[in-house]
């Protein structure tokens, strides 16, 4: 206590309230640079798996033989389905599972996002395990259609030949369940919203078959047509909804057993070629940043793990001497390794960033870098708190430290002359005016501003969310040209009633960046990528700074109030470049993304799979930043 | 096109010997479709209650009866479980479910007793012997284990003054019934598993099987007027075998992909090949070949003597099949066929001494089979997700078309899962009024005892009843964990007794759920000491704050040494230090 | 003025009225959270309490109702919540206003500021009653409570009742009030010491003679004993039975329930070691009561201080604290606007509570839901918030201390001091 005393007895030292936009400056610095050396070796590990029960490509594996014929049966029945209308195809799915002894049934469901109607139906079927009973379970995944909108033959195919195989064996103490989802993202999200019952059964088929806890699901997609295709690499996909991972033994496990058992590589985040220097090392990690900044489902896998039920997706890449079989005994000693599973899977990490199929960074790494962009705008809300508690000319009578420094004699003056005799009901005594005044911050607009701000954030959300595909792109452009004007105006505005005073500007400015910093820090133990992408993007708020006309014409005359309109006039563009929605479109524009597609995954992300990243970005990111530039506008029109 | 010819129900058949007979045994063998036979064996022995008193028995396990006698136990019903009945499949349960259990190992037994706490210490005495004697933790069932249900079960015995009987019932669904188990049920059996239809018993197999419940029931039987009462103990074994499966040799009991020669390809297929197959489905009634000896890994080594020469009860190998599937019998000893109740059952009488089998050829039938559908469907899960609450849903489906069923529901929850009667709502597809007629309700208390919950239901014909109630999940101390905390908690599966139509026989007719499985919260086991220091510490900087400016008084800075801020602390530091260096 | 303060609670029913309304699923929502309603204040466990208490089985008999009994009866007069709640919606905006008028009777009885023993140097730099009940009625946590319909507003209530009263010198309401508060909660008793000096001031200033200290105290103790015993009684009367004293005060005692809140106490004794449990229990518990003597004695002049002290450190150091206490302490502090130019953590202090106010609920959620992160997350924030509240209830205390010696030694005034 008595060191923060004496270090707050210190805080009324001017030259402490120069430092704070370097000390900002340096966190961000800092933050970048740590995000750049985490691929070197001494930051990073190699991955390890922590669960003994997995015992990863121990068991061997005998999917072979004439389950291959088989497998080319099924092959060349699921590429004779592809023309057949749903109902039809499915009940033949279904009919296949259950002359494999399994209990098959169907769900059919249906979304409405952004004007278009996704309406499909999942086939899925259950393998009650000979060992269980019906308390536990693990999830085969094949959608019909992959990622990129091709028909999974072969994965479809793979699934019904390992359903057929793995109903022999006695050793499962797990259920099995198989799903063919009718697509890549929004059938497993049905599926599995249906099983923990938490849908909407209108608009979703509940599902007539049920068994146990889901405690992991993988899911296959080898596109490969009726006459089979062998490929190189698989590439294992892993981000969630909303940037949750799955836990990292589950990935651990699928690579020990891919490339160690069956010697298949294994690739990530679409780094085809990957020698494993820096460079590529660095390009995967922004990669899976990105990704996981976005929060979409990046495949089959990512509706399972909101519910914490870790999953992945097997996709087959390249072309290479692997056929489907590597890939079906792959699942095959997957599935036994998750037999063995006694607990849910809880051992190894949750939060990582992955270098490379077999090296990762661990949260306590690489969390600081985000928490040092984050702790920069509480520096600079701080600073600015402090230097809105000072008076001109009268200390505040919080101060206990001697006044001293350029303002010394004046000050000593006032204190001297300044005196007044107290009447108190005994004694009379000598007290200095100074004490007697308090420097009152005015809180009320600050704090009406920064809601209100928040509060407009609600529209764009709505708006883009709610419109139809086809008026997506002019609302788009519209929200563009509003909230690059509407600082402006806002700031006009007020001026008009000669406001906000410079006390005013410093507390909204120094409110918005509390609450950002205080957002980004609780976002970054949730979703990292995210809060780290939204602070740089964020960052100059911490610079700018609200100027105004000298209150009293003191010689000299400091810099930035000479020049103020250039300054502001500066600091504005710059500002103005950073707008959110500036920033989207130069991200789409960079990516050769088109605008209303990404805006429509973003609505159908809303509405189907809980996305949270536009509440990010309308909510946190858009109102500090409009506070930011109205702060600066400020000095245009004062 | 297959004629459907309806199977005689055998539950009637089984328990037709007289009561003075004193040892019978019978097996059962019911094909069920998708190549699977559900094999019930059925040992039974009685004791006079006399003998029984003076402890000299014959028949009945010495080693049971005197646990009976000790804890003063009237009536002792004991089930291991395993696996799922299907009911879809496999239509009505053996027994009526009378002799089946929930999964892992339940209890419950009519204690005698002057007040409840004498009849519970006798209940823990009852369950420490009997873990000891079966190989199974039944001492872990304790008072928060144990339940006294009011309307699940009746007595199955007469009892001459049911006033000071207790009905006790606990179940450990957790428990992972296995061999250890089966050996001393088998040992409790007169021929020990040497002869008679308990030579089949054979631990691979039996925990192989898809399904499997062993059954333990002593129940006083009187004549009327209660007099020369006898004391009837029945054991069963009931399992469901998949052919396929059972027919591995233990030798190689791994599935490798068969020879391509070996499966039986659709050549009607276009790219029927030599490189792909589409695999044959059996057609309906088709019957794979199987034997004895085969699914059960053994041999069936001739009658056990003790079993009564004539009558029906010496027929104690029976085949419940449609009349046209051919059944060789292989044995070198002399044997007798005889059909008991109709034509569907075929029935054996072993020779003494020589291998007994029986031959089932790979056959297509004409008649297929038919199962008798079960009064009721049940399932129930849990909903929600997040260890922090959720609901349970219970679907129970009538299939019948013509008449309702009353039934009694019974729920046995461990008390860190805490539900909220309030929110328990029950609700038919098919019409509007509440389907509960009488709730008995006894809440849970933290660490004393678990919940207890009856239903009496009437579900009209042909209708659904979805039954639902929220949860809390309490957090635990961490030393009430289990090793394997973060798999979850098991939960009892729930009870369904029916009420009307009443059972044909006085057992009753059961059904049970599966069991569910309920993840808690769970704190960090490796950081007590942390805790307990962090915890400490901010206690001690607000204690030990207010504390300072309560005891201390101000003065003014200029009044005391060293001046206030950075510079006067490193004075005063310096300060020290220099002294220090002097003292030294 | 009174225009001004029926705009006031218009605004606030209106704006509890609106949440109700607008968003049916809210007050489930909330109920469910452990930041906001502890298993002896949550609005479910009382819903289920009064299901078993209307079909006949003692709620007491059980391990999820630990509230008092005379809630009961109360409840089960009121339409059932899960069909029509809007009765019980109002009843909770009811509660909420008359605290805040209770509020403002505190304000306006001035003993914040000026006493019978103290008159601080700073009296005239006051806020009005209005803007103190306002902070109070539109402070987020009182709002959060009063949607989560917590049992915890009826117990602030009737703390507050009882402070007004005191300060007025009501004898007969303030015990009552007081008497309500301890019934419900336990822990209020603490605050009787402190109130009936200022019942005792109060009086003294109404009616200029000052009363026997003795027989003043003698009454007011005997009256409290006798209608805490009447309360007791009537409840044994309801239920039937004693057994309610174990599953209510019992419950608060021995900490039988460990879900988690906001407080220091869950994860301590889920981690701690079964031999030393009793022990830290009396320990903790010792350490509660330890602060009301202290208190009341170094700032006998200051009676409603050391009250509002109290209110803080019951937000912070009893078994199952909620943001419902914080927010009765939070809405108290600004009765002493006149110290706040006298502390120092104030920035830092409020800096804390909001950020543990948002990464609360974030932790809660990997631990729970995501599965993610474990349970020291949200340990790790709750020791976080426990710490800023325990920052304001310090440097306040500092500031009155300094007050009192601005008062005594008029010369210090805005110098620098030490402690010694």
């Amino acid at each position: 206590m008595a060191l923060i005393s004496t270090l707050l007895a210190l805080r009324k030292d001017p030259r402490i309230l120069k430092l704070p936009p370097y000390l900002s400056a340096l966190c961000i610095l800092v933050g970048v640079a740590w995000l750049l050396v985490l691929p070197l070796n001494e930051y990073s590990r190699n991955t390890y798996v922590s669960e003994n029960a997995l015992l990863p490509g121990q068991v061997h594996t005998y999917f072979t033989g004439s389950e291959h014929n088989v497998f080319r049966a099924y092959r060349h029945e699921v590429a004779s389905l592809v023309d057949m209308p749903l109902e039809e195809r499915n009940q033949k799915l279904v009919h296949i599972l259950r002359s494999n002894k399994l209990k098959a049934a169907t769900q059919s469901y249906s979304y409405a996002a952004s004007g278009r109607n996704i309406s499909n139906q999942n086939v899925y079927a259950v393998l009650q395990g000979p060992r269980a009973d019906a308390t536990e379970a693990i999830v085969l995944v094949a959608s019909w259609l992959t990622i990129d909108g091709e028909v999974n033959h072969s994965g479809v195919a793979l699934l019904l030949t390992l359903s057929r195989y793995f109903k022999r064996w006695s050793l499962w103490s797990k259920d099995i369940i198989f799903l063919i989802s009718g697509d890549s993202t929004s059938g497993p999200q049905a599926w599995v919203d249906a099983y923990h019952d938490s849908h909407s059964p209108d608009t979703i088929e509940s599902l007539s078959i049920k068994s146990g806890a889901l405690q992991g699901a993988v899911a296959i997609e080898y596109p490969a047509g009726p006459w089979g295709h062998r490929f190189e690499k698989l590439h294992i996909i892993y981000d969630g909804i909303n940037g949750q991972l799955p836990n990292l033994d589950l990935f651990n496990t699928a690579v020990s057993i891919a490339s160690g058992q069956m010697g298949a590589g294994c690739t990530l985040q679409r780094m085809w070629k990957h020698d494993d220097n820096y460079k590529e090392r660095l390009q995967t990690m922004l990669r899976g940043m990105i990704s996981q900044g976005l929060g979409h489902a990046t495949g089959p896998h990512s509706a399972f793990i909101p519910y914490h039920v870790d999953a992945i997706t097997l996709q087959t890449v390249g072309d290479g001497w692997h056929d489907e079989m590597t890939l079906g005994r792959t699942v095959e000693s997957l599935f036994r390794s998750l037999n063995n599973l006694l607990e849910h899977l809880h051992q190894s990490f949750f939060f990582y960033l992955l270098l490379q199929a077999n090296r990762f960074v661990s949260i306590g790494t690489y969390l600081p870098s985000a928490m040092l962009i984050a702790v920069s705008f509480s520096i600079t809300s701080i600073a600015l708190w402090v230097l809105s508690g000072r008076p001109t000319s009268i200390p505040s009578p919080a101060t206990t430290a001697p006044l001293k420094d350029s303002k010394g004699p004046t000050e000593k003056e006032t204190n001297k002359t300044a005196v007044t005799v107290v009447e108190k009901d005994k004694d009379k005594s000598l007290l200095p005016l100074a004490a007697l005044e308090v420097t009152e911050r005015s809180l009320f607009l600050p704090v009406a501003f920064i809601t209100l701000s928040h509060f407009l954030g609600l529209f764009p959300l709505y708006i883009f969310n709610n419109t139809t595909e086809a008026f997506l792109a002019p609302a788009f452009y519209s929200t563009a040209i509003l909230t690059a004007t509407l600082p402006f105006a806002a700031a006009f505005t007020l001026r008009r009633f000669a406001r906000p005073t410079p006390q005013e500007s410093t507390l909204i400015q120094c409110f918005s960046l509390l609450f950002l910093g205080m957002f980004l820090s609780a976002l970054a133990t949730v979703n990292f990528s995210l809060s780290f992408l939204v602070g740089i993007f964020a960052s100059p708020l911490t610079f700018v700074r609200g100027l105004h006309a000298a209150s009293s014409p003191s010689t000299p005359v400091p810099f930035t109030t000479k020049n103020r309109l250039a300054l502001s006039a500066v600091m504005s563009v710059v500002l103005a470049a950073l707008n959110p929605v500036v920033v989207i479109r130069a991200a789409t524009l960079y990516w050769g993304r088109d605008i209303v597609q990404v805006l429509v995954q973003a609505a159908e992300g809303w509405h189907v799979w809980g996305l949270w990243t536009q509440v990010v970005v309308w909510l946190v990111w858009w109102p500090a930043w409009f506070a930011g530039s109205v702060v600066v506008a400020g000095g245009l029109f004062s | 096109m297959l004629s459907f010819l309806p199977l005689l129900l055998l539950n009637a058949l089984i328990p037709l010997g007289s009561a003075n007979a004193d040892y019978h045994e019978r097996l059962l063998l019911r094909p069920l479709p998708q190549s699977a036979v559900l094999a019930s064996f059925n040992f039974r022995s009685n004791e006079t209650s006399t003998a029984f008193e003076e402890q000299n028995f014959r028949y009945f396990p010495r080693s049971l009866g005197q646990i009976l006698q000790h804890a003063r136990t009237k009536e002792l019903h004991l089930r291991f479980s395993l696996g799922r009945w299907d009911a879809e499949s496999w239509g009505e349960r053996p027994w009526n479910g009378a002799r089946e259990g929930g999964t892992g190992v339940e209890l419950w037994a009519w204690i005698e007793g002057q007040s409840e706490e004498e009849a519970f210490s006798r209940w823990l005495t009852l369950t420490n012997a009997l873990s000891g004697l079966f190989c199974a933790s039944l001492n872990f069932i304790d008072a928060t284990k144990t339940i006294r249900p009011v309307m699940s079960f009746q007595p199955e015995g007469n009892h001459a003054n049911s006033s000071n009987l207790h009905l006790l019932h606990g179940t450990l669904p957790h428990e992972v019934v296995c061999t250890e188990n089966l050996t001393p049920f088998v040992k409790l059996l007169p021929c020990k598993g040497k002869a008679g239809i308990s030579s089949l018993l054979d631990g691979h197999k039996l925990f192989d099987a898809s399904w499997q419940t062993m059954s333990i029931d002593v129940r006083p039987v009187c004549a009327a007027g209660g007099k020369d009462c006898i004391l009837e103990m029945e054991q069963t074994v009931d399992m469901v075998l998949d052919i396929e499966r059972s027919k591995r040799p233990r030798d190689n009991p791994i599935p490798r992909p068969l020879p391509i020669e070996e499966i039986a390809c659709d050549e009607s297929k276009p790219y029927n090949a030599a490189d792909s197959c589409y695999p044959l489905e059996d057609s309906d009634g088709h019957q794979a070949a199987w034997n004895l000896t085969e699914i059960f890994g053994k041999p069936l080594k001739g009658a056990c003597p003790l079993t009564a020469e004539e009558g029906e009860n010496a027929h104690t190998v029976c085949v419940n099949s449609p009349p046209e599937r051919t059944i060789q019998v292989n044995t070198t000893g002399p044997y007798l066929e005889a059909n008991l109740a109709g034509d569907t059952v075929r029935c054996y009488k072993l020779p003494t001494g020589a291998d007994f089998d029986l031959v089932f050829p790979s056959q297509q039938m004409t008649t297929g089979l038919v199962l008798a559908t079960p009064p009721l469907f049940a399932a129930r899960s849990i909903n929600g997700h997040g260890q922090e609450r959720g609901s349970v849903q219970a679907v129970i489906r009538n299939p019948s078309t013509s008449q309702a069923v009353e039934f009694v529901y019974l729920e046995s929850l461990p008390w860190f899962m805490k539900p909220y009667l309030h929110t328990l709502r029950a609700h038919v597809s098919s019409s509007t009024e509440n389907p509960i007629k009488e709730t008995y309700y006894r809440p849970a208390v933290d660490r004393k005892r678990g919940t207890h919950l009856e239903l009496r239901m009437l579900i009209p014909a042909s209708s659904t009843l979805t039954l639902t109630y929220d949860f809390e999940k309490a957090i635990l101390r961490y030393t009430e964990y289990p090793p394997d905390a973060n798999r979850g908690f098991d939960v009892a599966p729930a009870i369904i007794r029916l009420i009307t139509p009443p059972s044909s026989d006085g057992k009753g007719t059961y059904l049970r759920t599966t069991s569910l499985l309920l993840p808690l919260p769970t704190p960090d086991f490796s950081m007590p000491y942390n805790v307990i220091i962090l915890t400490s510490t901010v206690m001690a900087l607000g204690f030990g704050n207010i504390f300072n400016l309560l005891v201390r008084r101000f003065v003014g800075a200029d009044e005391v040494q060293g001046t206030g801020g950075l510079k006067g602390m490193l004075v005063a530091k310096v300060a020290r230090i220099r002294g220090m260096f002097g003292g030294s | 003025m009174d225009q001004q303060k029926a705009m006031l609670f218009g605004a606030a029913a209106a704006v509890r009225l609106l949440l109700f309304t607008a968003f049916p699923s809210l007050p489930q929502l909330l109920a469910g959270r452990v930041e906001v309603s502890t298993p002896v204040t949550s609005f479910k466990r009382l819903q289920e309490g009064v299901f078993l208490y209307t079909h006949n089985v003692s709620p007491y008999d059980g391990g999820v109702y630990h509230q008092a009994p005379l809630l009961l009866p109360l409840f089960s007069l009121l339409p059932n919540p899960a069909s029509s709640p809007f009765a019980t919606n109002l009843l909770f905006t009811a509660v909420d206003l008359l605290g805040a008028s209770a509020l403002m009777q505190i304000a306006d009885s001035g003993q914040s500021v000026v006493t019978r023993l103290f008159k601080s140097s700073r009296k005239d730099l006051r806020w009005s009653s209005a803007a103190i009940a306002a902070t109070f009625l539109f402070s987020p946590f009182t709002i959060t409570t009063c949607i989560a319909r917590s049992t915890s507003a009826l117990t602030n209530l009737f703390i507050l009742t009882a402070m007004a009263k005191a300060s007025q010198g009501a004898s007969f309401t303030f015990i009552f009030a007081m008497a309500m508060a301890s019934y419900l909660a336990m822990h209020p008793i603490l605050l009787f010491p402190p109130l009936v000096l200022l019942c005792y001031d109060a009086r003294t200033i109404k009616s200029k003679t000052a009363p026997n200290p003795l027989a003043f105290t003698a009454t007011h103790v005997l009256g409290f004993a006798a209608a805490c015993g009447g309360l007791l009684g009537l409840s044994a009367l309801l239920t039937g039975s004693w057994e309610f004293l174990a599953a209510t005060y019992g419950v608060r005692l021995l900490l039988p329930d460990l879900t988690p809140n906001v407080g220091l106490w869950w994860y301590f004794f889920t981690e701690m070691f079964d031999s030393f449990r009793e022990f830290f229990l009396g320990v903790f518990w010792l350490h509660v009561a330890s602060y009301m003597p202290g208190l009341t004695i170094r700032l006998r002049t200051q009676p409603l201080f050391v009250a509002t002290t109290l209110t803080g450190i019951f937000a912070v150091f009893t078994p199952y604290p909620s943001a419902a206490d914080a927010s009765l302490y939070l809405s108290l502090v600004p009765l002493f606007r006149h110290l706040f130019p006298l502390m120092r953590y104030t920035f830092l202090a409020s800096a804390t509570i909001l950020y543990a106010s948002f990464l609360g609920p974030a932790f809660y959620y990997l631990w729970i839901y995501a599965g993610s992160g474990n349970a020291n997350f949200f340990y790790a924030i709750t020791l976080v918030w426990s710490l800023g509240l325990s920052i304001v209830v310090g440097d306040s205390l500092y500031a009155a201390l300094r007050d009192e010696l601005d008062v005594e030694r008029p010369e210090l005034r805005g110098k620098e001091v030490k402690r010694i």
